[in-house]
């Protein structure tokens, strides 16, 4: 058989998003260390992050609550073939934790790095808190991860 | 659901976000902005909308599946929405297939495109084979350079004619369009894009959100979803003739057969999706003496803003609009495209009621 | 709805690299599989539905390149894509064109070629402000989710090897599937890596170049040209939420798969599931949600599943045979995996599974999964 022929392509592609209003103001609180949500006058559910329509009320949404940076733990795993970075085309190094997090003041919950990757000192309902970065920058990382607290 | 289907589908309302250059809202923001407009001139609620048919591709948005942006802002959480990866018009004549089969009852089309993410060329060329054409570098302004050059090598007052044509079309466009208007013989002395065309015959890249919303029982509408078709003609430029549009005439062809009607009767008005002017000379051939008295987007087609997968569906509503306006056009033609040189043809026929 | 049936299904050899033919060849050989189980011509063909999720091999519109393989050229064609609903998506846009009495007969093509593009950057493209940043990937969205459905529903690790176990076991008789084992035992699929705790290798769902077609028929042309159609009796879609934070207790609640299939059980005059359905091809894409769809799809009560698998109700020779082909554990070109799932339940019907039949199975559901929580769900018969 012939040698089988493949031609490479390296992609190159760059974006520019539009934040929208709720989610640049989500932003700029970060870094004032403030989280807020969005309260659905339909349903009253608390949505993080913060968007201009509830998808179950079909409603827009306007008013904003406070949220806190600690919460409580729904969900976690422990990742040991970890993903690429979606801003560095890197993998994070493994082992780590992940979590749900439902923050206190937010009825949907947020996705996020835990400070503990042992199996044994994770479990549901474990209340977690926000370890920041010493210098803000207003995005989503200004959150390193979440530590567990005993 | 099973809907007694022997009323005629209708267009009951029509919205739209855009165009605009570089739009700074969100995508579900222009999105959900467009879809209330709709709503409200369609007199529905969101309770009314049975399901969801949207378009858009994924490499445009920057988003993997980039539907999930919109399924809040369409009203399609825990209803059935269909993503249709094309131009906005095949979505609406998916919309029309749901609605004929007596899926639903009434339909919300949504497509939206936001050419201020990207540069559109850079992406278009990872739309052409990656084998033989991308390593060339084809993208698809070339290849619609390859067809305005065999046409204006018959006809040599094609470019000049061609200079008219995007000046008229631009002048009508700017009121409410992204470009300015510019003079015939400006259009001919723009910087080359692929020779004969100029850079200022090549519509304008824009961000826009177009929705409508289809009936099925839409006898007392004011405009009548009458036919559509579409298709898909071969791939490499090598392999179909490009001083013709066969896929159009085949997609015209099917909506006229679908619709018993006469491929000359005549249409009152013509919104076509074209890119370059010598995209309306293709199409002139295909609608014969069928356009001989139509009048040819009269608020300057795609020259106001042509948004990615979005063109299309912005055809329909700037149509439905017109011959709400003005019924005595009678008969309407829409038109969407994608793909190099129009390899993706749709087309629908709207009517005015009687 | 007018009536509509598959008349004819087929697929390739699915394989982890199909570096022996490039899309529009994955294509054709299903796309010609299909039309030769229908004994139909290309030119009996009046529409093509594509799926694919163009981002995996990085094109933009690949139906473009690709359709010619689909033997579109010439035909009305457009491609859907909804994530891993894509391809059950597009047999339900095929049953709705037809049943529109504009086509006679459609084809439907799904295909992904994993191996000719990097399927998780073409992943990582989530919201660029919210969850760029902490993406964890579909490995460990489940595996979040999972740690939830564990806690409340008791579900063990060791029932999830066995729906792994029953997964490489069924794929071992279907000649198209990717990953067989007919000797994995439970033992070793616990012992398989770790890759998000607590989902193993043999949990998770591999990635493969592969197609699948299958063509749709009006009722007349589906009578005149089939023997034994499967008759489109039902199907439903519900899109859910766009973030993973906003659905809670996913696979515990998993409303979207709960309501669409609840939706198909009364059109389609199904009151117990369990009892009256003869096979289910189910788009399970881990272990652990293969357990939780039998809670959301009604097969047991909540909390049921792990005593279901255990007790063999859904293995080939249990009451309700679930996933003979080896299901999306076994197989995923993702684009193609939902067509397979309709197509695979098509095959039952016209009695044509060969080693994974299922006798006389006379009704048969299929499911989709995609994003987050998004569902579709098809139900077939040998009436219509």
């Amino acid at each position: 058989m012939s040698e089988r022929i493949a031609v490479k392509h390296t992609m190159d592609l760059a974006w520019r998003y539009a934040s929208g209003e709720a989610m640049e103001r989500f932003c700029a609180d970060l870094s004032d260390r403030r989280i807020e949500a969005l309260r659905c006058g339909g349903c009253g559910r608390r949505y993080l992050p913060p968007r201009p329509f509830c998808g179950n009320c079909r409603l827009r949404m306007t008013e904003r609550v406070p949220v806190r940076d600690v919460g409580t733990l729904v969900a976690w795993t422990v990742v040991h073939t970890p993903i690429l970075d979606g801003r560095t085309g890197e993998p994070r190094p493994a082992p780590y934790g992940m979590g749900l997090i439902r923050l206190d003041g937010a009825d949907t919950t947020l996705n996020h790095y835990l400070a503990e990757a042992d199996p044994a000192r994770l479990r549901v309902g474990s209340r977690v808190r926000a370890v920041w970065r010493p210098a803000l920058r207003g995005a989503m990382d200004d959150i390193l991860h979440f530590e567990v607290l005993s | 659901m099973n809907v007694d289907l022997h009323g005629s589908i209708g267009v009951a309302g029509v919205g739209q976000s855009g165009p605009s250059a570089a739009d700074p809202r969100s995508i579900p923001e222009m999105v959900l902005d467009a879809v209330e407009r709709a709503l409200g001139d369609a007199v529905v609620r969101w309770v009314d909308i049975d399901a969801v048919v949207t378009a858009s591709v994924d490499l445009f948005d920057g988003l993997t599946a980039s539907n999930v942006a919109v399924t809040e802002v369409i009203g399609a959480v825990m209803k059935p929405e269909t993503r249709i990866a094309a131009d906005g018009l095949c979505a609406a004549i998916h919309a029309a297939c749901q609605l004929r089969a007596g899926a639903c009852r009434t339909v919300l089309v949504v497509a939206h495109g936001k050419a201020s993410m990207a540069p559109r060329a850079a992406i278009e060329a990872w739309a052409v084979d990656p084998i033989f054409l991308q390593p060339l570098g084809v993208n698809f302004s070339t290849i619609a350079g390859l067809e305005a050059r065999l046409l204006c090598d018959r006809d040599p007052e094609a470019v000049e004619r061609w200079g008219h044509v995007v000046a008229r079309r631009r002048a009508d466009a700017a009121p409410h369009g992204v470009a300015a208007a510019v003079a015939p013989e400006d259009v001919l002395a723009a910087p080359v894009l692929a020779s004969p065309l100029t850079q200022a015959m090549e519509a304008p890249p824009a961000d826009a959100a177009y929705a409508v919303v289809l009936r099925a029982d839409g006898d007392g509408l004011p405009v009548r979803w009458v036919a559509a078709g579409h298709d898909l003609e071969a791939h490499a430029p090598g392999d179909r003739p490009l001083s013709s549009r066969p896929g159009l005439r085949r997609a015209f062809d099917r909506a006229c057969r679908s619709a018993a009607l006469a491929p000359d009767a005549p249409f009152g008005l013509l919104e076509p999706s074209c890119r370059y002017p010598h995209e309306e000379d293709l199409l002139r051939q295909v609608l014969g003496a069928a356009c001989k008295s139509a009048a040819i987007s009269p608020g300057g087609g795609l020259y106001a803003g042509d948004a990615p997968c979005a063109a299309g569906l912005g055809r329909l509503v700037d149509a439905a609009r017109r011959l709400r306006d003005e019924p005595r056009l009678g008969r309407a033609l829409v038109h969407g495209a994608w793909g190099p040189a129009g390899q993706g043809q749709a087309v629908a026929i709207l009517e005015a009621a009687p | 709805m007018r009536r509509v049936a598959i008349i004819g299904t087929g697929q390739t050899r699915h394989a982890r690299c199909r570096d022996d033919a490039s899309q529009p060849e994955l294509v054709r050989e299903a796309a010609a599989a299909a039309l030769a189980d229908a004994e139909l011509r290309p030119a009996d063909i009046d529409a093509v539905l594509l799926s694919n999720m163009e981002l995996f091999e990085g094109r933009a519109f690949p139906e473009l390149w690709a359709g010619e393989g689909a033997f579109a050229c010439g035909k009305p064609c457009m491609k859907v894509a909804t994530g891993g609903t894509s391809g059950t998506s597009a047999c339900i846009a095929a049953f709705h064109q037809v049943a529109s009495g504009l086509f006679d007969t459609a084809l439907v093509v799904g295909f992904e070629k994993h191996s000719e593009g990097h399927t998780q950057t073409g992943m990582a493209l989530t919201d660029p402000f919210w969850d760029r940043a902490v993406a964890s990937g579909a490995l460990g969205n489940f595996a979040l989710s999972i740690s939830e459905y564990m806690t409340e529903r008791g579900v063990t690790e060791r029932q999830a090897a066995l729906v792994a176990v029953k997964a490489r076991t069924n794929a071992a008789r279907n000649p198209h599937a990717h990953l067989k084992s007919p000797e994995v035992t439970v033992e070793e699929v616990l012992a398989s890596r770790m890759l998000a705790h607590p989902v193993r290798l043999f949990d998770m769902c591999p990635q493969s170049d592969g197609a699948c077609a299958m063509v749709v028929a009006s009722e007349e042309c589906a009578r005149r040209a089939c023997s034994r159609p499967a008759w489109v009796k039902a199907t439903a879609t519900r899109h859910e939420q766009p973030y993973l934070g906003d659905i809670d207790r996913r696979l515990c609640a998993m409303r979207t798969l709960r309501d669409a299939s609840r939706a198909v059980y009364a059109a389609a005059g199904i009151i117990d599931p369990l009892a009256e359905l003869d096979v289910a091809e189910i788009y399970e894409p881990v272990t652990y949600a293969e357990l939780a769809w039998y809670e959301a799809l009604g097969f047991c009560e909540d909390g049921g599943a792990g005593r279901l698998i255990e007790d063999g109700v859904t293995s080939m020779d249990g009451a309700l045979p679930v996933n003979p082909s080896g299901g999306v554990l076994s197989t995923n070109p993702v684009g193609a995996s939902g067509v397979i799932r309709v197509a695979e339940a098509a095959l039952q019907i016209h009695g044509r599974g060969g080693a994974r039949q299922v006798d006389g199975a006379r009704l048969a559901l299929a499911t989709g999964y995609g994003v987050y929580a998004w569902a579709d769900a098809v139900v077939l018969g040998a009436e219509p």
